[in-house]
This record gives C-alpha cells, sequence and structure tokens, in this order.
C-alpha cells in the first residue's frame, strides 16, 4: 500500500467515525472481566453461577425428575418390563382405596370434632379477627388431621390401597406434632435460661450446642441404650425413684419387664422413646433461635414495664412472647419440616420397629427403594414433597398475615 | 437482673440451668461410661455407674472389626471438600446478592433459600440414578459412575448447605460497610480488585462460621451415604458405625467406643467456636 493510499484511508475512516459508519467495537466479555469493567448484572451472573448450577443440578432437577418417575411404573426386579407409563395409578393407590364406605361411628366422630373445632375458627373470622383465607388454610389442616387421625383412616383393615403408607402417614403426622411441641416447650425455657449471664454460661452453651452437632444416628444410638429396657440407665433410675413398682399396677402388664418398660419393642413406649429423643437433638436449635430473637428485644421495654409496676410474669407474657413472634415462627418452619423427614433416628433406634409401627414417611420410602420399586418410591417422594411444600405455605401465609 | 431478683427466683434459676446442663450433657456423659466398661460389665444386674475396671479393650474393638480409621478419613475428606467448595460458591453468590444491583435479587435469594424445604429423601432416587452414569443422548459420550466415590457424597452435601451458606454469608457481607469497597475502588483498584484485597479478608470469619456449620452438617449426614457409598472402605462414619450392631447381638461398649470416637472432633469444634456456631445458626434462622 503506498503511502498516498494510506494517507486517503486515514482521511476516510476518520470521516466515517464522524459520520457513525464505523463503530469501535466494543471490549468483549473476557476482556471487560480481566479488566474489571463488568456492569453489575453480568458480573453478578458470574458470581452466582455456580450455586444456581449446582442447585439447579442437584435439587431441581432431581425434584423434577421424581415428578417424572412418579408417573412410570419402575421396578428393578422387574427389569423386562422397563419403565412403562402408569399415569396416575402410584397415587390412586396411595391416596384412594378399594372399598371406601366409611362405617357410621367413625364419620360420626369425625364429624363432632371436626364441628367442634371448626366452629369457634369460623366464629372468629365472621367476627373479623381472623382473615377469611386464613381460617380456610386452617379449617383444611383441621379436616386432614382430624380426617386422618380419628376418623378417615380405617387402619389395618384393608380398604385402603396401601395401609402401610397410611400408618408410615399418621405415625409422620404424630412425631411431627409430639417432637415440634415438645421442643418448643422445652426450647423456650433453654433460651430463657442461656440469655442470663452466670459463671456457667460456657457449660450452658456446650449443653446446648452437643446436642445440635452430634449427628443423628450418634444419637439415636445412644438413646437406645439409655431406653434399653433391661440395662439401660433409664429403668434402672426409674426403678430407684420407685416410678417403676409405681407403674407396675397402672398400666398393662405387658408394657413392663422384669426392670422396668419394655422401651423399644412396645408400641406406645417406643414412640414415646423416639419423640423424646427427637425432642433432646433439636430442641436446643430451637433453644438458639429463641434466644437470637430473646437478645434483639429492646431491653428499654422491660424497664419501662417494671417501672409500671408489672411482675416476671407479666412482662413475660406481654413483651418477651410477643416480640418473639417472628423467631418463634421461624423455629416451628424449620423444626417442622426436618420432623416432616425423620429417617435417622428411628432407623437407629428400631429400624421402624416394633412390626412396622415406628415406619415413618422417610422410611417407608426408603424401604421401598430397597425393595427396588423405583416408581411407587418416586410417587410417595412425590407425597412427601407436596406435603412439606403444603406446611411451607401454610406457616408463610401464617407469618405474613399476622 | 438476678442482683434484685429474690432468692426463689434465682433458685428456680439455679436448678434450670443445672438441670439444662445435667439433661444435655447427660447421655454424652453415659456413653463415654459404657464405653470403658468391659461386656460383662454390661449386662450385669444391678447396673454399675462408674466402670468397675476400666478398659481400653472397646477402642481397639472399635478399629479391628471395622476399618474405622478408614470411616473417620472418608468422613474428613468428604466434609472437608463439601466446605471447601460450598463456602466458596456461597461467598461468590453472597457478595452478588449483597452487592450488586442485579434485577431480582431478592426473588433469587427466596429461591435458594427456598430449596432448603426440599427433603433430601426426596433427592435419593434421582441422584441415584445421576450418579450410577448413563450415556447423554445425542451426544455419545456417558456420564462417570460416581457411586462409591468421594464425589457422590461431596456433590449433594455441597448442594444441601448452599442455601443456608449463602444466607450466613449474604447478611454477613451487608454488614460490611460499601464504603471501604468504594475508596478501593476510587484509589484505582477495580471492582474485582476490591473484591479479593478488601473484601475476601474482612468476611474471612463469616466465612469459618458458614464452614462450620456446613462441616456439621456434611459430617452428620446419614441417608445419601448409606445408600451412595454400599462399599465398606467408602463408608463414612455415621453409617459404618451402624454397622456393628448385628443381626441380634448390641456391642453397646464397642458402639458407645466408636459413637465417642466419631463425636470428638465435632466437640473439639464446638469448644473452639462456641460463639461463631451461635452467631451463624442465629443469622440463618432469624433471617430467614
Amino acid at each position: 500500500m503506498t503511502f498516498r493510499a494510506a494517507y486517503a484511508a486515514h482521511f476516510y475512516f476518520m470521516a466515517a467515525i464522524k459520520t457513525e459508519k464505523i463503530t469501535y467495537r466494543k471490549p468483549g466479555f473476557w476482556q471487560r472481566l480481566r479488566t474489571g469493567n463488568l456492569n453489575d448484572t453480568q458480573l453478578g451472573l458470574l458470581l452466582l453461577a455456580p450455586a444456581l448450577i449446582t442447585l439447579f443440578v442437584v435439587m431441581l432437577y432431581p425434584v423434577l425428575n421424581v415428578f417424572w418417575q412418579s408417573l412410570r411404573g419402575e421396578h428393578l426386579l422387574r427389569p423386562w418390563l422397563g419403565s412403562p407409563f402408569v399415569g396416575l395409578e402410584h397415587f390412586q393407590k396411595i391416596l384412594w382405596g378399594r372399598n371406601m364406605v366409611w362405617d357410621l361411628q367413625n364419620l360420626l366422630s369425625w364429624r363432632i370434632l371436626g364441628i367442634a373445632t371448626l366452629l369457634p375458627l369460623w366464629w372468629f373470622a365472621a367476627r373479623g379477627v381472623l382473615k377469611r383465607w386464613t381460617a380456610l388454610a386452617w379449617t383444611l389442616t383441621i379436616l386432614v388431621v382430624f380426617g386422618f387421625l380419628l376418623g378417615l383412616h380405617p387402619g389395618d383393615s384393608g380398604r385402603w390401597g396401601d395401609a402401610r403408607f397410611w400408618n408410615s402417614f399418621n405415625i409422620t403426622l404424630l412425631i411431627i406434632v409430639l417432637s415440634v411441641a415438645g421442643s418448643f416447650l422445652v426450647g423456650l425455657p433453654m433460651a430463657l435460661l442461656a440469655n442470663i449471664t452466670s459463671p456457667l454460661r460456657w457449660l450452658v452453651r456446650l449443653a446446648m450446642l452437643l446436642p445440635w452437632a452430634m449427628p443423628r444416628v450418634f444419637t439415636g444410638l445412644t438413646f437406645a441404650w439409655l431406653f434399653q429396657s433391661d440395662y439401660g440407665v433409664l429403668n434402672d433410675l426409674l426403678a430407684r425413684a420407685g416410678v417403676n413398682n409405681l407403674l407396675q399396677g397402672v398400666l398393662e402388664p405387658n408394657l413392663i419387664g422384669a426392670q422396668g418398660i419394655l422401651w423399644l419393642s412396645r408400641v406406645v413406649p417406643a414412640i414415646i422413646a423416639v419423640n423424646i429423643t427427637i425432642i433432646w437433638k433439636t430442641s436446643s436449635f430451637v433453644g438458639l433461635i429463641l434466644l437470637a430473637g430473646l437478645q434483639s428485644i429492646d431491653k428499654s421495654l422491660y424497664e419501662a414495664a417494671t417501672v409500671d409496676g408489672a411482675n416476671a410474669w407479666q412482662r413475660f407474657w406481654s413483651i418477651t412472647l410477643p416480640m418473639l413472634r417472628p423467631a418463634i415462627a421461624v423455629a416451628l418452619i424449620f423444626r417442622t419440616l426436618t420432623a416432616i423427614q425423620t429417617f435417622d433416628i428411628p432407623y437407629a433406634m428400631t429400624r421402624g420397629a416394633p412390626g412396622r409401627s415406628l415406619e415413618t414417611l422417610g422410611l417407608y420410602i426408603y424401604n421401598t427403594i430397597q425393595a427396588s420399586n423405583i416408581g411407587y418410591a418416586a410417587a410417595l417422594s412425590v407425597v412427601l414433597f407436596a406435603l412439606s411444600l403444603g406446611i411451607t405455605i401454610l406457616y408463610l401465609r401464617w407469618i405474613y398475615t399476622e | 437482673m438476678s442482683r434484685q431478683s429474690p432468692f426463689t427466683a434465682r433458685l428456680f434459676t439455679n436448678i434450670g440451668l443445672i438441670l439444662l446442663i445435667v439433661a444435655g450433657l447427660f447421655p454424652a456423659i453415659w456413653l463415654i461410661l459404657t464405653s470403658f466398661k468391659l461386656d460383662g460389665e454390661l449386662v450385669r444386674l444391678p447396673i454399675t455407674y462408674w466402670p468397675d475396671a476400666a478398659t481400653l479393650s472397646n477402642y481397639v474393638q472399635v478399629f479391628e472389626r471395622n476399618p474405622f480409621a478408614r470411616f473417620l478419613l472418608n468422613s474428613f475428606v468428604v466434609s472437608l471438600g463439601a466446605t471447601l467448595i460450598c463456602v466458596l460458591f456461597a461467598a461468590l453468590a453472597g457478595y452478588a446478592l449483597a452487592r450488586l444491583r442485579i434485577p431480582g435479587r431478592r426473588l433469587i435469594l427466596t429461591g435458594i433459600v427456598m430449596t432448603s424445604m426440599f427433603p433430601a429423601l426426596v433427592l435419593l432416587v434421582p441422584l441415584y440414578r445421576l450418579f450410577v452414569g448413563a450415556e447423554i443422548p445425542g451426544l455419545g459420550i456417558s456420564t462417570p459412575n460416581l457411586l462409591n466415590t468421594y464425589w457422590a457424597l461431596i456433590i449433594p452435601y455441597v448442594a444441601l448447605s448452599l442455601p443456608i451458606a449463602t444466607l450466613i454469608l449474604t447478611s454477613f457481607f451487608q454488614l460490611i460497610p460499601e464504603d471501604l469497597e468504594s475508596a478501593a475502588m476510587v484509589d484505582g483498584s477495580s471492582r474485582t480488585g476490591a473484591l479479593f484485597r478488601i473484601v475476601a479478608p474482612l468476611s474471612a470469619p463469616g466465612m469459618v462460621t458458614a464452614g462450620i456449620i456446613v462441616f456439621v452438617n456434611s459430617w452428620n449426614e446419614f441417608l445419601l451415604a448409606l445408600t451412595f457409598n454400599t462399599s465398606l472402605m467408602m463408608r463414612t462414619v455415621p453409617v459404618g458405625i451402624t454397622f456393628y450392631q448385628g443381626e441380634y447381638a448390641f456391642p453397646w461398649a464397642i458402639i458407645s467406643a466408636a459413637v465417642t470416637v466419631g463425636i470428638v472432633p465435632l466437640v473439639a469444634l464446638i469448644l473452639f467456636f462456641q460463639q461463631r456456631i451461635i452467631s451463624g445458626l442465629t443469622a440463618g434462622g432469624v433471617k430467614g
């Protein structure tokens, strides 16, 4: 290229830039990344990418996959069938039965109890104390709980397509109610005590953090040994306190062995033992959340109340509890969601024994997978997922409306 | 408060404190006492509280009956790996969510936190399928079989702890004053430069907090470890311990010794990082 041509080209380019015929290419993505000139959205997406990709692949994809698998009848012991599309057959088997005629007694008791709890609820709703939607949500919950716990569930009479599912559903519901309520009742005083400055504070904290950090399996094994009916320390302590002799006449004789209550080999004691174990393991978590709630309460509120002559009990009811409400809600949500998935502790303590009385929903799903019935296990997982989703939505409604 | 309160109130408080400490620590103490007893002493009536003849044979048995050292190593590798990856991912995401003006960032945070309610049980079947390894349709390549490798546990543990770690680190980054960063940028440092020179060192405590919680979560996980890593040499501690009990026999002394060894790292963590764990747990809890 001659000098003249280059000279002419220079002027041509200058003119072209002025008239915006040619624009310089903007620096590319990687160049701007190197020089640190990305805008917020680009940098943000770049930083969020690893976390979001992990969550998509490991959490979201499996959930969608489970929904899909639940419609197919894969069974690893019958590989020649492949995984045929069966539609909602699994759900029909889980949620419905062969002969759904309720007997009159069950129906009556269910109706009476339902009406007895629903009437005040709707009375409050009509008076405007409760929001309509809240009342409706609680109505549904009560119907489900009363329906399955008291009336609708006919036990092993075989009317349900899958009585084993309803058994596991009931025990899971029972564990949710007992252990969440229990861990809250233990966790609240725990938080109040841990809030006090005392020379033993570090020991209190250790006593609260140890149950939290202890693996659930270890907890289950430890408590299985404590509850052991012949050589367990609990029965020994009960015997020393004289409780054993007291119980001898009161309890049914088949619940009591030579050394005391047969904790893990009879149904009702086993349910109590497992719940106590779960409460020991989880109440410290509730306590820690409530402790944080306590520490965020403005101290001047208490001083004002004391000046006005309120005693400790009144201060607790009218300041501490209302101010703790958000922390209580959070603790309850977390606890309920973990209680739905109860698996480790019953597995470690009794593997669901005696019989199948402690087979929670989680254990049932695990056993179904072990029995190679993959499609059915997926359908059960969908039910579990729907249950936790429903409970979360219910709680969130409760938080946001009040 | 305690200065003015009457004697009975103080008495009740102290009784409550002692009750709390005893109830919290007694199972662990009983476990340790049991682990020093001989088998014969365990099945003798009346039961003894203090071991008659303290013995270390149970601890020897723990390592002889099963490759317990290997279980410990597996647990350490899996938990540490999951912790490092999870905290890295969560720190990046947390910084983006706390500082950058991204459209819909509250929605993204809510979405991430909501995934923590997905039951691990639901993930069991699809993740098993994913980890078995299968040919990707159309590409002609297949994913590796991850079962009985450390990755089969590290990957789900990262995902399971990501929500809580992201939450902790997001709220932690929000506490670091933004002025520090803008000052660095005015001084000629780029945004990424400011991130690595100013924000990363300041956020180290938050990362430690999140890391401990991820570590404890991963160390404790049982269901996925039980299902994905079935070969003896790849078991983690919680799974390995359940294999000491036979079909009918429960060697309680050995199980107690194994559990005692298994909780030593956790107790050490608690003793060193008490305050941090509490602040981390509650930061996650109160915000969520």
